[in-house]
């Protein structure tokens, strides 16, 4: 049985690869890649899910806790596992926390000649290019002047950030929140910057979510319409979608941008099976739904969820990283690539200026 | 005042209240959309606060396993979603949809509570915090077809949060709504909220409640007098089970969204909170302070997010409402510690 299953598994694989023109023969090695559990997140879940039906045999597939913050020791572990595994030559983690570095520290010591690729991680930039071959992030400080300057375009007066302590507290968070309010202040816009209560301490997102569906139709009722309203937590896009299409007002990116948070929940998106991940089919589809609100031109995002997109174009970085046909990352190289993977433009910038292996990306966006 | 319940703790919070209904007015947050909204408030929680009344009452302690009642809850609703039911109806079924679910769970977690006598508190809690990663299981496997309800990119088992506006997304808030003032007034969702209230009355006015009120007072005295203890501290939990579901959906209605996964994992605290405000003490819960409880609790929440938005001083706010709120929990168990004590 199990002979059966590795024979046709290795049959798919040589008629993929050959299909998909890859010069040579099977992979000799596996690649891991780590992400949340599905209900955590289902972009980077999916996306590696999607990768490993690619290149079947090839992805060994691992998530971490549900409670990540409880059990970093598991999380630790379960990626030290991956480097136990001699035909394991790169590990992808796609998880969006602080305190994996660690992990990596030790694989690396135990292996120096694995490649890790994190797309992303939150941990110190300086002390992660020191141990990962690439990292990927999204330039979420950018996103400050790109969004504001995309709601402008889209015809907003006002631009309205929602936040909380917690989230304000954190660096790049504060900083985008900084760059917002200058571009707004130079495009002629007035920046309202609001408080939530904090779904990190106490009840949960519960309070958060009930104040943001009382608050928005009274800063509606204040600024009118024509304001650009952007909330900084994940759970918060169903409410400010929901509300976006009853109340008009613009949305011109979600906190994560991708079609596939809050517009499905917002907008009752019936995605069957055939269709779901089909991003085409997605976004036609959510333009149809703004259409018939009234609110066609009022909302954006990027085409493809960064989270779905990161795993997939990590593991072709990682297999060219492997096969020796990528020797050192740059924007002339990961371009492309990312261009292939993703069907739209995505713009790659250095994090800082002194670190040679963590770029952060942009995307084009799709307007609704 | 002893005799209405009000204590020193609730005078402490409507005082503040009254402080921050002063400052709203200064300036100038638009009272009638707070009025509004503190009623919406009331009933949506409130259910769910009710629903901790029965098990108090037979002396189980507060429930903290409130997510059992939910997900039963969050079941019918699912169900009613997938048959893609509408309107008053759709929520009506849902409900009843939830019924069964929560008999059935209420009665499995009637039988674990049984066993600890004594620890129900904490071990009701961790019947909510395990039952809720269990469910996490159940709802990515969960065999519903509605392709509304199911996750985008993988096209299988159940998304997060599930839209409800094309199904019954505000059918009660809005039922028999009046406008007075600027004010809405909910007068549909108000009177459900006071139906549910006075049947639970009544019921504790029969000889069945009777005699889940006599199991809390003195469970040997119960027991003599030829109660069946365990079959009554059952009902008690499966009662409180039920109305918890009917709260969630009381609940996902008025927000109109079905939250599912971790959602329901902290919804025990904020509505053991509200009844603590309202003056309950242990086994002497009455109606009157789930009413009072929520709308304190609810309303200083609701008026402290937008003044401190106008403050400026966003965390101050929060940093003295969580601090009432919670040195008032803090104060009821300590006074009914105090009572135990000089009652033993």
């Amino acid at each position: 049985m199990k002979k059966t299953f590795l024979l046709s598994a290795m049959v798919m694989l040589v008629s993929l690869m050959a299909g998909l023109c890859f010069a040579g023969p099977a992979k000799e090695y596996r690649i891991g890649i780590v992400t949340p559990t599905l209900s955590a997140s289902e972009d980077e879940f999916r996306g590696a899910i999607r990768v490993a039906d690619k290149y079947p045999g090839v992805i060994k597939h691992i998530s971490l806790p549900e409670n990540y913050q409880e059990e970093q020791e598991t999380a630790i572990t379960q990626i030290l596992s991956l480097a136990d595994q001699a035909d394991i030559k790169a590990i992808i983690i796609a998880a969006g926390y602080s305190g994996i570095l660690p992990a990596i520290q030790k694989v690396k010591a135990r292996r120096p000649d694995m490649v890790v690729i994190t797309a992303p991680i939150w941990d110190d930039p300086d002390m992660m290019v020191k141990y990962i071959d690439l990292c990927l992030d999204t330039d979420w400080v950018r996103r400050g002047i790109t969004i504001p300057e995309k709601a402008k375009k889209m015809g907003a007066k006002t631009f309205i950030h929602y936040s909380f302590p917690t989230h304000m507290a954190k660096e790049v968070l504060a900083k985008r929140r900084d760059t917002m309010k200058a571009t707004c202040e130079r495009l002629g816009m007035k920046f309202v910057a609001l408080n939530t209560p904090d779904p990190k301490t106490g009840a949960g997102s519960t309070p958060m979510l009930q104040f943001l569906s009382e608050d928005i139709p009274r800063q509606i009722a204040k600024y009118g319409k024509d304001t650009c309203i952007f909330g900084t937590n994940c759970p918060m896009q169903d409410v400010i979608i929901a509300q976006a299409l009853e109340l008009k007002f613009i949305m011109a990116e979600q906190c994560c941008p991708t079609p596939t948070q809050g517009f499905p929940a917002a907008m009752e998106l019936e995605i069957t099976e055939k269709d779901a991940g089909n991003f085409d089919k997605i976004n036609a589809m959510i333009a149809q739904k703004a259409a018939a609100a009234g609110c066609t031109g009022r909302l954006s995002t990027w085409p493809v969820p960064v989270g779905y997109f990161f795993p997939e174009f990590a593991t072709e970085v990682a297999m060219k990283m492997i096969e020796g046909d990528l020797k050192d990352v740059g924007v002339e190289t990961l371009a492309p690539l990312a261009r292939e993977v993703a069907g739209v433009d995505v713009y790659f910038e250095k994090m800082k200026p002194e670190l040679n292996n963590y770029y952060l990306i942009v995307m084009d966006s799709v307007f609704y | 005042m002893k005799r209405f319940g009000v204590q020193i703790p609730q005078v402490f919070i409507i005082v503040f209240l009254v402080l921050m209904v002063v400052l709203a007015l200064g300036f100038e947050i638009p009272m009638n959309w707070i009025i509004s909204d503190a009623l919406v408030r009331l009933v949506m929680n409130g259910v769910l606060v009710l629903s901790l009344v029965p098990m108090l009452k037979a002396g189980i302690g507060i429930n903290f396993g409130l997510p059992v009642g939910i997900v039963a809850g969050l079941l019918g609703l699912c169900i009613s979603v997938n048959l893609r039911m509408k309107g008053l109806w759709g929520l009506s079924a849902g409900m009843l949809f939830s019924v069964p679910v929560a008999i059935l769970l209420g009665y499995g977690y009637g039988a674990i509570l049984n066993r600890v006598k004594g620890k129900e508190e904490i071990t009701a809690t961790f019947v909510g915090f395990s039952f809720i990663p269990l469910m996490n299981f159940f709802w990515t496997i969960a065999p519903f077809s509605n392709p509304a309800m199911l996750w985008p990119i993988g096209g299988k088992g159940m998304r997060p949060v599930i839209g409800l506006k094309s199904y019954f997304a505000k059918a009660l808030n809005h039922l028999w709504m009046v406008e007075v003032m600027g004010v809405k007034i909910p007068v549909g969702l108000l009177l459900f909220f006071a139906l549910l209230c006075l049947l639970l009355f009544v019921f504790f006015r029969t000889n069945f409640g009777r005699a889940m009120t006599a199991v809390g007072e003195n469970e040997q005295f119960a027991r003599l007098a030829g109660v069946n203890v365990a079959r009554v501290r059952t009902w008690a939990i499966i009662l409180s089970t039920m109305i918890a579901a009917l709260g969630i959906c009381v609940y996902a209605q008025s927000y109109g969204f079905i939250e599912l996964y971790d959602a329901p994992l902290m919804m025990a605290f904020p509505a053991a909170s509200a009844i603590l405000v309202g003056g309950s003490m242990g086994r002497h819960t009455h109606i009157a302070h789930v009413v009072i409880g929520t709308f304190l609790f609810q309303t200083t929440y609701l008026i402290s997010g937008p003044i401190a938005n106008e403050m400026m001083l966003p965390e101050v706010a929060e940093i003295f409402r969580l601090m009432i709120t919670n040195a008032i929990i803090l104060y009821a168990l300590l006074y009914e510690g105090g009572k135990r004590h000089d009652v033993g």
